[in-house]
């Protein structure tokens, strides 16, 4: 299992979700945060912009469906701007689910 | 080492925090999260049942659900007890009481001393 954390435009969350639904990912969490790449955030005039916000997605899935997650994910948000996002891709263990006790997704 | 990040229902965190401090685990970082599981959000208030996948038209529905996400990292013979500690805290036997998701982590370091590994997490 692996768990894939992507960080995206918080205007690009609507369509991924509903891209994802179609695809057969159903379940995952959502949370805002602010983050920066390597331009350090975003200069307008004479003002700059540390931390930009985004909304980060966060899947536990099977090790083969994470290029097809990643794959619906990449097309939908892809503006070809800088900004777009990252997606980071991380060992898991194991999963429980609390009603049940059960090990396993 | 391993992280343990728990989802679970905003009404029980008072409860999950006081579990894991009577267990001697004090440290956490929790934070506001939305999220949903294969039912896809709240349908109908008693139709928590998974749907169809090809029943067209969807309801109505909230579609993210607010969640507490709560983490901790802790050394490898403590995550056994501690899924069962967090379970026994949440468990209502009704859909929606979260996930246990057990991950690695390779290193911690406390900021203040710089020390790393095992000591850094007590």
């Amino acid at each position: 299992m692996e768990m894939v954390r992507a960080i995206l435009r918080p205007n690009s969350i609507d369509r991924v979700v509903c891209a994802l639904e179609e695809t057969g990912f159903f379940s995952m969490t959502r949370m805002d945060v602010f983050g920066r790449g390597k331009q350090k955030g975003i200069r307008v005039g004479e003002v700059q912009y540390d931390e930009l916000p985004k909304t980060m997605l966060m899947f536990v899935v099977n090790s083969r469906d994470t290029q097809r997650l990643i794959d619906t994910i990449t097309k939908v948000a892809n503006t070809g701007n800088i900004g777009d996002g990252k997606i980071f891709i991380s060992p898991v263990d194991a999963v429980y689910t609390i009603r049940t006790g059960e090990s396993g997704l | 080492m391993k992280e343990i990040t728990a989802i679970i229902r905003t009404n029980r965190i008072q409860k999950t925090k006081e579990a894991l401090v009577e267990a001697g685990y004090p440290s956490m970082t929790v934070k506001e999260v939305l999220g949903r599981g294969k039912q896809r959000g709240l349908q109908q208030e008693f139709c928590l049942d998974i749907p169809e996948p090809d029943d067209g038209e969807l309801l109505p529905r909230i579609s993210f659900i607010p969640k507490r996400l709560l983490t901790l990292v802790v050394d490898d013979e403590d995550v056994d007890s501690l899924v069962v500690l967090i379970t026994k805290a949440n468990q209502t036997g009704s859909v929606g009481d979260g996930k246990i998701i057990v991950s690695p982590v390779s290193d911690a370091v406390r900021v203040r001393t710089s020390e790393a590994g095992h000591v850094a997490l007590s």
